[in-house]
């Protein structure tokens, strides 16, 4: 039955990105019993929304939902640490009190790491216990472009980072799978500005949209000091593993599509390089003769 | 779920699919559903309405090129046969389609409206030749309309796909020339997917439209001057892509996440955290430590 699993993931590695909620709603709708593993692989674009209590914006997504409700990590004030459920869930999941720490400095050492990279946005940080000792988590920074004229290009940026870790003595062994949906539309229209006598008036109106991710998973050895010392550690993890995701998406993004399009059609007049390379072939093949 | 909402959301993952890769959907599709039978007579509708609106091209039996079949090209049922047909202009012949397998068969003669015929074939000439100059490997059409003897319609399309490289692309544009109107209304559809460790997706629409002059008449000459103006408004859309591209990697890419903060040095994480535990003790008056 992990065909069907892996047939669903295919199937969304194929559709267009823009449109991905939509599309996993209808998988989870033909095939409820597999809703979990389908939402536990797919990632969706984070939701950003209101702590109540405080005002605070929180990112919310699978990893820090429990039925119906999203937990978030209270870092205005210090302590106690609050984390809560919204809607409220009395038998929600919670991380032991020592993650519960762990977690909230990791919120508030992103939050900084958010500012500094982008200058606005949001970030949330959600850790879980693991069965076998360990513990895992999820980084999450979205950060959302919306132009001030309809013609300005809008954007967003969502990051999802998930790690575990098993402690060795003074070491630690992390594996992180870092994901980065980007969304990118621009809007064009108007006719051409000289209204020259020659040249027809053509009137153009369209959409660009550049949109997707990208995935990369990494395994780390790191040593492991204080407990502190994990913030540390996934701190520049994700910081170096966003970077090579924001070149890799640079490259596909604004190179690999464009060269496809390329690919398609082109500028230049092909039946004229066509010729030249023609008569360049019989240039040579005279002089040869000579 | 009931069977035709099964059936409308196979359609609907369908009719998404990107250049090349319906067949990859349609596996997929086939071990979601995991009902053949259902599945076989469902589907058809869609991939019927699939290959029309993306001008899917066709290998025309005992001809060396390829044909487009759209809304253009399709012959609506007469009253007397049970089934659509198309047409391939170019060699004068319309065909049974089969959207599953993509292939044509049951050839016949077609017979042109002699009026707009001459027309027809010189906007098709002028059409193959700025092919060649233009597109790596591209299909064009040319058809006159059944409604109106001043109306004709072009279509382009190209496709490149690479599997084995992970990424396709899709190049279509139609043009409806009207020498009663005196206007070319047109649209340029680019969509293109690359998907080695992920999925990006370039999809772009462009309506564009302009006024003929008002001496124009079908003519062999007119008909080189039309393509002559519809290439070069390509290109200039081609161009103009450039435009966006840099603006959406100048502005919105850049403005989304720097590639370095603005200290142009990485985050000190050991000062971040030092900074937060010695925040954490004043607040907490030394009680760090004391809870794990």
């Amino acid at each position: 039955m992990s065909d069907l699993v892996d047939s669903m993931l295919d199937l969304m590695r194929r559709l267009p990105p823009p449109r991905t909620e939509e599309n996993v709603a209808a998988l989870v709708n033909i095939c409820p019993d597999y809703a979990d593993d389908l939402l536990g692989s797919v990632d969706q674009p984070l939701m950003v929304k209101t702590d109540r209590t405080t005002g605070r914006e929180y990112l919310a997504c699978d990893y820090n939902r429990d039925g119906e409700s999203y937990r978030h990590v209270n870092i205005v004030s210090v302590s106690p640490w609050s984390n809560e459920y919204d809607p409220p869930l009395d038998d929600g999941t919670l991380p032991t009190p020592k993650l519960r720490k762990l977690e909230t400095a990791a919120n508030e050492a992103f939050d900084t790491y958010r500012e500094q990279y982008y200058e606005g946005g949001t970030s949330s940080v959600y850790l879980w216990d693991l069965e076998d000792g360990g513990f895992a988590g999820v980084v999450l920074l979205k950060k959302t472009l919306t132009g001030s004229l309809p013609s300005e290009p809008t954007g967003s940026w969502d990051s999802i980072h998930v790690f575990e870790t098993t402690e060795r003595g003074r070491q630690a062994h992390y594996k992180l799978t870092s994901t980065v949906m980007l969304q990118l539309t621009t809007r064009s229209g108007g006719s051409d500005a000289v209204n020259s006598e020659k040249e027809a008036d053509w009137k153009r109106e369209g959409e660009v949209t550049l949109s997707g991710s990208l995935t990369r998973q990494e395994e780390f050895d790191k040593k492991l000091e204080d407990p502190n010392a994990h913030i540390i550690n996934v701190g520049h993890m994700v910081e170096d593993t966003e970077l090579k995701l924001r070149t890799q998406l640079q490259e596909v993004y604004f190179g690999k599509t464009r060269d496809i399009v390329y690919d398609l059609r082109s500028v230049q007049d092909l039946e004229g390089a066509r010729r030249q390379r023609e008569l360049q072939k019989e240039l040579v093949g005279f002089m040869g003769k000579r | 779920m009931e069977s035709t909402d099964r059936i409308q959301a196979a359609c609907n993952f369908i009719l998404q699919s990107p250049p090349g890769e319906i067949n990859d959907v349609l596996n997929d599709v086939r071990n979601i559903i995991s009902d053949d039978e259902l599945l076989h007579e469902g589907v058809l509708p869609a991939l019927r309405e699939y290959n029309i609106a993306q001008f899917m091209t066709v290998d025309v039996p005992g001809t060396e090129h390829q044909s487009i079949v759209s809304e253009a090209s399709r012959l609506p049922a007469a009253e007397d046969q049970e089934e659509e047909r198309f047409l391939d202009p170019r060699s004068k012949k319309s065909f049974k389609f089969d959207h599953l397998t993509l292939e044509a068969s049951d050839l016949q003669d077609f017979e042109p409206e002699a009026q707009t015929e001459e027309f027809r074939a010189a906007l098709e000439t002028a059409a193959v030749a700025y092919l060649k100059s233009h597109y790596h490997d591209g299909v064009a059409s040319a058809f006159s309309s059944s409604r109106s003897t001043s109306r004709f319609v072009l279509q382009v399309v190209a496709n490149k796909y690479n599997p084995s490289n992970f990424w396709s692309g899709r190049w279509r544009s139609e043009y409806v020339v009207d020498f009663e109107e005196k206007t070319i209304v047109g649209k340029m559809l680019v969509h293109v997917h690359y998907y080695e460790q992920g999925n990006v997706q370039l999809s772009t629409t462009h309506d564009v439209s302009v006024a003929l002059p008002p001496a124009i008449t079908p003519s062999q000459t007119s008909a080189a001057k039309l393509l002559a103006l519809i290439g070069e408004e390509e290109s200039k859309y081609q161009n103009s892509l450039n435009d966006s591209y840099h603006e959406m990697r100048e502005k919105t890419f850049k403005g989304l996440r720097r590639a370095l903060p603005m200290t142009r040095s990485k985050v000190d994480w050991e000062k971040v955290t030092a900074y937060q535990i010695g925040a954490e003790l004043a607040a907490s008056k030394g009680g760090f430590g004391g809870s794990s």
